[in-house]
């Protein structure tokens, strides 16, 4: 019996020791990457998936006025849900067919990678690691965004060079402190970072005058301060400085090596632009459809130009998509127009301008 | 093959080795899941080598560190650190004090004292500390703001942006003075322990003017003289540092000199003290009841006032069951002093945190600060147990 049981033994431990011999560390990494290997292969039509499930599934803010956000009435409202609705009505010609998953902001990618939403528009910064790194693929700006800071109307502060000793409330970011640091430091200014982890008790120094200033994108600024409480002194009582410290490109994202839907985003995105600076807007789109000016905007909306026929570019979807898209939500400048307008960020002059007044918004052409 | 089966039936058909077996396979898959965290943790960079790097962000509270964001990662965390023992040290003194005062009260035959306990350990226990820290952010941000800061007579500066108080500043002598000081009160030391033995032993007293003085006196003596001429001689070395606030040109409102006792440490400070003061208040208050009652008895019987009762005879036994209970709350105060995060107070996890969001590598990071936070808690505990080890002393 005791023979059988050292057998026994002596037995598993050989299994142990082959196992571990055998996974050795590179083996776990080609383990790891063949995994992921297989899960993008399952993945590698979004776009196949939205149509099959009749709804996207769109990954958004639901706390950010004008970007996004979950309104008293349990709608979703604001300039990145004009995306998502823009998206839905191209690939399945109906704009309400959006399932909105309200992300913060450490979650948001994991919820990409995983598959638990198709798209990613929650005010998100292009950078190269989230781009390789991250595993997802930024498809275009939409809006050019960068850390500014925000100041008391009263306070007579102009630029950051008036605020030497000044109290700066700012919120921990990934790079916000830093950019912070560094405008100050190279101007010689001296000054005193309050950073705080979360927006409420940020917000509550604020209000008291605690800081001089308050520090983080310019959208978000723009934002706090288009809903800043009239008790302490309302939206008129701050001005959000002109200098910008950083870039912040933001723009809707999709999974790595899932062309044939991060396409179509891409090019709604690109459609809107194009639309706006041939002056289709939602009003007058269906009279441009069924008669089109020249030949690109023939393109642009899918139909045929003259006794021509439609140009398709094989897009998976039907060739009005950026028709539908337009129909549904209006052209950049007037999703533009519809929600960061009212919040004080004015977009003449402006990097968020169209590249014919000198701004960055820009489409490649249609053809 | 089959003999093998056979007998690997039978082998199995007995109710220990079935265990054995059973033991045996779980033992592995626990070996195979740490070896397989091991062979994941070993994927990634766990040196600290970007600690060297230039940190370039700024931390608003320092102390004795003087850190700008040209320096390393390293003094940035280095300054976290010490505030954190820096509010550890404070709060453990004055929620000792509050706990010490509040048990007593607690059992006090004056309704108007047993009732502001009872009141204060069951809703300040009862609540959780995050939203106290909070609830004193918010009061400390209810005072004035500076642009209405109250002075009074340039002594005390109180604002929304930190309450100023006098302080003294050092000049080049100030070191040497503070060392001289050390010398005279070792000097002291040693002058009155010579006479007070020569009095005990040899009987002899030094007589002044006819007035019989003794060791302690002499000694008392002795540093006061000491520190006093050598302050002069040094041409005063430490002046008074009176606060003031002033604008500059931009209209900037800026604090100079006193020291600065800010809203964010306040916060923390006063929501730590309050909450670790109900949990000492209990532990007072259960030590001095499991005293033998003839003990205060006993006490009274012989003439002692209540407050002699007290601090002679009840306190200093019930110290013996209060200290090994008092330790855990100190080590949970420290432990808690990580929430200050949520009101800007720059402690190490907050510090941690910000060259994480930096520079990545968390889990080295991590490590880091565990084995922080693992170290002032041994430190903690090895000073709580050589205390207890004094006062579990008995017969001298």
């Amino acid at each position: 019996m005791t023979k059988l049981k050292l057998s026994l033994l002596f037995l598993s431990v050989m299994s142990l020791a082959i196992f571990i011999a055998c996974s050795t560390e590179t083996e776990t990494i080609t383990e790891v990457k063949e995994v992921i290997k297989e899960v993008q292969v399952d993945r590698v039509s979004t776009l196949k998936t939205i149509q099959d499930r009749g709804m996207l599934k769109c990954g958004v803010n639901d706390n950010l006025t004008g970007f996004g956000v979950l309104t008293s009435g349990g709608s979703f409202e604001g300039f990145d849900i004009d995306y998502c609705k823009a998206v839905a009505a191209a690939i399945l010609g109906d704009a309400s067919k959006v399932e909105y998953v309200p992300l913060t902001a450490s979650a948001r990618f994991e919820a990409l990678g995983s598959g638990e939403i198709d798209m990613l528009v929650r005010n998100t910064t292009w950078t190269a690691s989230r781009d390789r790194d991250l595993g997802n693929d930024f498809t275009a700006t939409t809006f050019y965004d960068g850390q500014g800071m925000m100041v008391y109307a009263d306070s007579g502060y102009k630029a950051i060079e008036d605020m030497d000793g000044a109290t700066v409330c700012v919120l921990q970011g990934t790079t916000t402190e830093l950019n912070l640091d560094d405008r100050f430091t190279s101007a010689g200014l001296d000054y005193t970072p309050l950073t705080f982890e979360t927006n409420d008790p940020l917000q509550a120094a604020f209000e008291e005058k605690r800081c001089d200033g308050w520090t983080t994108d310019k959208s978000g600024l723009a934002s706090k301060r288009a809903e800043f409480p009239a008790s302490a002194g309302g939206p008129d009582s701050l001005v959000v400085l002109a200098e910008t410290l950083s870039k912040e490109p933001l723009g809707p994202l999709t999974r790595d090596n899932d062309s044939e839907f991060y396409d179509v985003v891409q090019w709604v995105v690109f459609g809107l632009i194009q639309a706006e600076e041939s002056g289709i807007t939602s009003a007058n789109v269906s009279s441009m459809a069924s008669n089109p000016k020249d030949p690109g905007m023939a393109r642009l909306l899918g139909v045929a130009f003259g006794d021509g026929t439609v140009a398709d570019f094989n897009f998976g979807v039907d060739p009005t998509f950026i028709q539908n898209a337009i129909s549904a939500v209006g052209n950049y400048g007037e999703i533009y127009e519809r929600h960061l307008t009212p919040l004080g960020l004015t977009r003449s002059g402006s990097l968020n301008d169209l590249w014919t007044n000198g701004g960055l918004i820009y489409a490649p052409p249609f053809r | 093959m089959n003999v093998f089966i056979n007998k690997l039936y039978i082998w199995s058909r007995s109710q220990k080795n079935r265990d054995l077996l059973i033991q045996f396979i779980f033992v592995i898959f626990v070996g195979l899941f740490f070896y397989y965290l091991a062979s994941k943790a070993r994927l990634l960079d766990m040196t600290l080598s970007h600690f060297s790097s230039r940190a370039g962000f700024g931390i608003s509270h320092t102390f004795i560190i003087d850190y700008t964001s040209n320096d390393s990662r390293w003094v940035s965390y280095f300054t976290g650190v010490i505030n954190t023992i820096r509010v550890c040290i404070v709060a453990i003194l004055f929620a000792s004090l509050l706990g010490t005062i509040m048990g007593v009260a607690r059992l006090s035959k004056n309704i108007l004292f047993s009732t502001i306990s009872y009141l204060y350990v069951e809703i300040l226990r009862n609540t959780p500390l995050l939203i106290q820290i909070i609830f004193w952010q918010i009061i400390f941000l209810k005072l004035p703001r500076i642009s209405e800061a109250l002075t009074f007579g340039n002594t005390v500066v109180i604002s929304n942006r930190g309450i100023l108080l006098p302080s003294v500043t050092g000049s080049n002598n100030g070191n040497i003075w503070i060392i001289l000081i050390i010398i005279s009160i070792i000097l002291a030391l040693i002058v009155s322990y010579i006479v007070n033995k020569r009095e005990d032993v040899e009987g002899k007293n030094i007589k002044l003017f006819n007035l019989k003085i003794n060791g302690n006196l002499i000694g008392i003596l002795l540093f006061f003289t000491l520190t006093i001429s050598t302050y002069f001689i040094l041409q005063q070395p430490y002046n008074l540092d009176l606060p003031s606030i002033y604008q500059n040109n931009k209209g900037t409102f800026l604090q100079s000199g006193g020291f600065e006792f800010t809203p964010e440490f306040g916060g923390i400070l006063f929501a730590l003290v309050m909450y670790t003061g109900t949990f000492i208040t209990e532990i007072v208050r259960g030590s001095i009841q499991s005293l033998s009652k003839g003990q205060t008895e006993a006490a009274q019987a012989l003439g002692l006032s209540n407050y002699q009762t007290m601090t002679l005879i009840v306190l200093p036994q019930a110290l013996r069951s209060i200290i090994p209970p008092l330790t855990n709350q100190y080590l949970n105060l420290t432990k808690n002093s990580s929430l200050s995060v949520v009101i800007a107070y720059p402690e190490l996890f907050m510090v941690s945190r910000t060259i994480m969001n930096n520079a990545g590598h968390a889990l080295p990071v991590f490590f880091l600060i565990l084995i922080t936070y693992l170290s002032l808690s041994l430190a903690i505990s090895m000073f709580m147990n050589i205390i207890n080890r004094r006062v579990t002393r008995i017969g001298t």
